[in-house]
This record gives C-alpha cells, sequence and structure tokens, in this order.
C-alpha cells in the first residue's frame, strides 16, 4: 500500500481521487522547495510529507536545504523578529551576511526547476542569484504573520520579493500589498506521522511516567518552542492562578531546540527561573525527534494551551484538536482560525482569561468532550496534510498557467 | 431503472484557489470603496463562495459583508440590509456591486460620523478562482440521486447548487436533471424552490435529504439526514 492509499483510510475516498486528477495537469513538473533546516520547527515537518507525497502524484518534487555560518542563523532568526514586528536590532553587515549566504547557495543547490517555493525569509535572495533560465517560476511561501514588519526589515527583504511570481501567506490577515499574486493556504497536518497517529495505551502511560507526568492528574499542556512570543511565562501565571482550585493539577511545558533559533535557550532559562520548585510543573527540552513522546503528552492533557502573543499558524493547536482536545489560545494569528468560542476551546487575551477558561473547562467534563470531538471533525475537514496538499496543486496551476493574470495582484485590482 | 433517453447526472466537485488582494478595511468608508473598486472575485468570494468556509452553525448572516457591517463595525440596520441582498438574484457581478454600494452609500449618507472597527477586527479583503473537475461518479436515475445525496462532498454540493445557479441564474443541477425525467417535475420543483440563501452546506444537506424522502418515500432509499 503507498502513502496515499493510507491516508485514504482517513480522509476518504473522494479526497485522493480529488488529488488523483488535480495532479495530471503536473505530472511531471519538477517543484524545489527550499528552506532553512531540515528538522526542528513546523516548516520541515511540512516539507518531510509534502515532497514524498507529491513525488508519489507524479510531481517531480525535492527537497533542498540553505546552509551557512552560525552567524547566519542569528541574523536570520532577527530577521525573522523583525518580519514579525519585534524589533531585533540588525547591523547593514547582517544583512549582507544575508545576502552572501544566499549568493553561495545559488550556486550550490539543486535549483534547475518549473517551479521553486523558496519557504519564509532564510533563502529569499535566491531568485537574485540564480542564473534567470534555471527557474520558470519563483514562489514565496511566508509562514509568519508580515503584516507588521519593521520599516527596515521589509526593506530589505521587499527587494526580493519583487522577483517573485506568485507569494503564499497562512490567511490575509498576515499580508503586505505585493506585486504578486498571494494566494492563501493555511499549513496542515499528518495525522499518520509519528506525532499524530494513535498511540498504544501501554506506550501513552510508559512515555508520562519517563517524563514524570502523572498519568492519573489533571494535565495542562503547551508544546511550543521556548520564544517569547509563545508566552511561556504567561502559561505559567495562568496555572498559579488555577492550581489553588485544583491542587492536584500539572502544567507541563514542552519544547524542543530548532537549528535556526538560537534565542531557545535563553528562553528556556526564564522559564525554568519562573517554574522554581514546583514539581507539578514540569518543563521539558525534547530531542528534535520527540514526536512520539509530543502525541502522548497531547493524547493525555486535559486542556491544551497555546498562549501565543504572536503566531503563525500554530500547528501544535490543530495538532491537539485532532487529539480530541479542547484549547485555550491567545487570541492572534492562525490560532483565530482553529479555535472557535465554545466550539473547539476558547480565544483568550491574557494570563488571567487563560486561567478563567482553564477553570471553567475544569469544570465541565462533558463540555471538553465535546469540545474535542468538534474539534476533531473540524481539523478533518479543514486541517489536514491532503487539502494542504490540493491547495498547493491548485496554486501551482494557477503559477503556471498563462492567464494567471485572473488572480489580480495588488497593484493590478 | 434508468432512461435512457437522459444523459447521466454527473457528479463534479471544486476547489478554491484563494488569494488576497492586500486591502482591507476599517471604515464603512473603506468598505464602500473597496465595494466599488476590487476585483470581481472579491465581490464573488465574500458574497457568495464564502458559503464554502462555513464550518459551524455560527452566522446569522449569509455574506461576509453582512457579518462584518452587524459584528465589528456595531451596524445592526445595515448588516440586515447587507444580509438580505441575494446574489444569485443578479445577471452579473456588475450588477450586484451595484446593489452593494447603494445599500452602504445610503446608510453612510445618513450617518453624523463614519463607523470604524476596533484594530484586530478589520475586514481582509480576498478573492477566489473555482477549479471544478469531473469525479468520474455518474448518476443514472433519481432513486441513486437520492442515495448518492448524502455522502457527496460539500464542495460537490457548493458546485451543484450555489455554482449552478450562478452559472445559468435559473436553477440548481439537481433539478435541472431530475425534470428531464417523467415523472419527477414536482420533485424537481420542490429542490429548485429550496431558499438556500439561508442555509450553511450542512443544513442544506439535510433539507435535500428531506425533500427526497418526501418524494422517494420508498422504504430504505435514503438514509437519515
Amino acid at each position: 500500500m503507498n502513502r496515499l492509499e493510507t491516508y485514504e483510510q482517513v480522509v476518504g475516498h473522494q479526497e485522493i481521487t480529488r488529488l488523483r486528477y488535480l495532479a495530471q495537469g503536473l505530472r511531471g513538473a519538477r517543484v524545489v522547495h527550499v528552506n532553512s533546516t531540515r528538522t526542528g520547527g513546523g516548516v520541515a515537518e511540512i516539507l518531510s510529507w509534502m515532497v514524498p507525497l507529491m513525488r508519489e502524484l507524479g510531481i517531480d518534487a525535492h527537497w533542498e536545504v540553505i546552509t551557512g555560518p552560525p552567524d547566519f542563523y542569528r541574523v536570520t532568526k532577527a530577521i525573522h523578529n523583525n518580519l514579525q514586528g519585534l524589533p531585533v536590532p540588525l547591523k547593514d553587515e547582517d544583512l549582507q551576511l544575508h545576502r552572501d549566504v544566499n549568493r553561495d547557495n545559488a550556486e550550490k543547490l539543486a535549483l534547475e526547476a518549473d517551479i521553486v517555493i523558496v519557504h519564509d525569509p532564510q533563502p529569499i535572495f535566491l531568485p537574485e542569484f540564480t542564473p534567470k533560465n534555471r527557474v520558470k517560476r519563483w514562489v514565496w511561501r511566508c509562514h509568519v504573520d508580515a503584516s507588521r514588519p519593521t520599516r527596515r526589515v521589509w526593506k530589505h527583504l521587499e527587494s526580493a520579493i519583487n522577483r517573485y511570481d506568485a507569494a503564499i501567506f497562512h490567511m490575509a490577515a498576515f499580508t503586505r500589498p505585493l506585486p504578486c499574486p498571494m494566494f492563501l493556504i493555511p499549513p496542515s497536518i499528518d495525522p499518520l506521522s509519528d506525532k499524530n497517529c494513535p498511540l498504544p495505551e501501554d506506550e501513552r502511560i510508559e512515555t508520562l511516567r519517563r517524563l514524570n507526568v502523572d498519568p492519573d492528574r489533571p494535565l495542562l499542556l503547551q508544546v511550543s518552542r521556548f520564544d517569547r512570543f509563545k508566552d511561556p511565562i504567561g502559561v505559567i501565571q495562568a496555572y498559579r492562578l488555577v492550581k489553588p482550585y485544583y491542587p492536584d493539577l500539572q502544567l507541563c511545558l514542552a519544547g524542543g531546540p530548532a537549528d535556526d533559533d538560537p534565542e531557545g535557550p535563553e528562553v528556556l532559562r526564564e522559564v525554568m527561573e519562573h517554574a522554581g520548585s514546583d514539581r507539578d510543573l514540569i518543563v521539558l527540552m525534547l530531542p528534535p525527534n520527540s514526536h512520539r513522546e509530543i502525541n502522548a503528552l497531547q493524547r493525555s492533557a486535559t486542556i491544551v494551551l497555546q498562549k501565543s502573543l504572536r503566531e503563525g499558524f500554530g500547528l501544535t493547536v490543530t495538532e491537539a484538536l485532532w487529539k480530541g482536545k479542547p484549547v485555550i489560545g491567545g487570541a492572534c494569528g492562525g490560532i483565530t482560525l482553529q479555535v472557535h468560542d465554545y466550539h473547539t476551546g476558547f480565544l483568550v487575551y491574557s494570563p488571567e482569561g487563560a486561567a478563567y477558561r482553564i477553570r471553567y473547562l475544569l469544570r465541565y467534563a462533558e463540555k471538553r468532550q465535546r469540545m474535542g470531538r468538534t474539534g476533531h471533525e473540524f481539523v478533518r475537514e479543514h486541517f489536514l496534510l491532503t487539502r494542504h496538499l490540493r491547495d498547493y496543486m491548485i496554486m501551482l496551476m494557477c503559477v503556471t498557467q498563462k492567464d494567471k493574470a485572473r488572480i489580480p495582484t495588488p497593484f493590478a485590482a | 431503472m434508468a432512461d435512457n433517453r437522459v444523459e447521466p447526472f454527473e457528479v463534479k466537485d471544486c476547489s478554491l484557489a484563494r488569494f488576497a488582494v492586500g486591502r482591507s478595511c476599517s471604515s464603512l468608508r473603506e468598505l464602500l470603496d473597496a465595494i466599488r473598486t476590487v476585483p470581481e472575485a472579491v465581490i464573488e468570494h465574500h458574497m457568495m463562495r464564502c458559503a464554502l468556509e462555513d464550518h459551524f452553525e455560527l452566522y446569522e448572516f449569509p455574506n461576509d459583508f453582512a457579518r462584518w457591517c452587524w459584528g465589528p463595525l456595531g451596524e445592526h440596520v445595515l448588516g440586515e440590509r447587507l444580509a438580505l441582498i441575494d446574489p444569485y438574484r443578479h445577471r452579473d457581478i456588475a450588477g450586484l456591486r451595484t446593489e452593494l454600494a447603494n445599500v452602504v452609500e445610503d446608510h453612510l449618507w445618513h450617518l453624523d460620523r463614519v463607523p470604524y472597527c476596533r484594530p484586530g477586527l478589520e475586514l481582509h479583503l480576498v478573492g477566489s478562482r473555482l477549479v471544478s473537475y469531473d469525479t468520474g461518479e455518474r448518476i443514472t436515475t433519481p432513486v441513486a440521486l437520492a442515495e448518492a445525496i448524502p455522502r457527496l462532498s460539500r464542495r460537490s454540493l457548493f458546485y451543484h447548487v450555489h455554482e449552478a445557479w450562478r452559472r445559468s441564474g435559473r436553477s440548481d443541477d439537481f433539478s435541472a436533471w431530475l425534470e428531464k425525467h417523467p415523472g419527477h417535475e414536482q420533485l424537481a420543483q420542490r429542490i429548485r424552490s429550496i431558499d438556500f440563501h439561508f442555509l450553511n452546506l450542512s443544513q442544506l444537506r439535510r433539507e435535500l435529504i428531506e425533500v427526497f424522502r418526501e418524494y422517494l418515500p420508498e422504504k430504505g432509499v435514503v438514509p437519515p439526514a
């Protein structure tokens, strides 16, 4: 059985038929994805299933990764933060390093393709340094909220973006006027991956014990990188506001390192300081491949939190909903597409708001279960990888077609 | 029994390529300006294709403009007036655009100040391109169509009802096909008269199932809604 047939058991025959039909128009097209890491973070996870599935559908898909010195990742992390509106100082030589590493990679990477999809700002200058005849179409995939970037970084990136034939954003609120069509494609999860597949009960229990989580007591969980935008300190504050009412309550903050995130250790230190000596507050720095551990934690949670202050899409929310958990999420970014008050969880705006909703859901078990069921079906319909793949194929068809002018650009509108 | 004189019903499916146009509205004046100037695909998306994106039975109103005016803008009267506009009664988007602009301008005309929404609650304008395709499924009898309704995708329902009205201006695909079968004219008429303007796609499916159950009452033909 190939991978698509396996997914058919989850998403149904119609969805797979739809994919095969759409793929006919793209058979043999060479599509290259480029990002900055093979492990850690949502982009690498998406590419690890998308590329093989595209190949299975007859698309000649490949995945290239740009590399650079350690300083490059510090600079691109700062650019990433600035793109999301958090001012982080950058020197002129930092921006020059960004361009130089892109120039070096343009020579090294196998970029000959009908379409190259560049993910996030790290490899964004590749079109400038790639000979024109090697790539027919360039598409920039932005995975973060780029609606309010700092001016300096936007000016730095704008010259690169102008060379693209199309851009993709998660949602309209994340966009800025660009001189190319801006497709809207929310990301997705893989229901059969180690992180999302059903787990044997004994494995789940054994994993919890190994991670020092009590399987018999209520558990709050936030899974995310140790990043200030994820507000781990706010989560601890919310937990402490609820703890007097539910003394059995546990909080687990689980994250992992990513190759392209040098700020993680510093934020982790801050979290550990706030956690203090509370034995019911478990902070886990898990290795990048701890997918089954994350799976076990999410399946064991009573309530999942994602109290972000800024968020790209929030795939951890999708994962939790898929596992039938109500989610209390910060009202930002893609979380607002997934968390709908009283249907799949609650949107909150403060640690106090999170604490209030935690108490509410701990009080009403039946409401938790009903929200969990609703969330699972909501994800099946909108946020599984098959929908994501379908959106990509439709985008590829639109970009390669000669009448692409039918997708208006802001400046043509 | 299949009527050999009638072509089988071809089940189609569709998907949307959604795109941003880089504009958002935070005031009623900006909405009026947008309605007058955005590409037709944006009007079409916010007035018709938004039905494809409704998952929960959350919404009182059937289009994005009415929802935004009622909610973030707090203009309840205008929300009600926009909700009543039936986009499928217009032969083209130009006519729909004119009616929308008239309603919004008339409302704005009588206000002392221009209403604004709070930051973060802007209406982000989106357009879409509909890509339709043949599923390969063929239905040869009205009974087989009745049996198929519960399992057709929501997108197929949208294509054969909403999009069919948009294409033809006079009918959905189901009733257009059914009326070619002698003895099923009443069933066709009943389906055509479903006021889908007020239904999301799950509700539409339930309504279709009820109509088929009423007209084809043979036991077991149509499973429960």
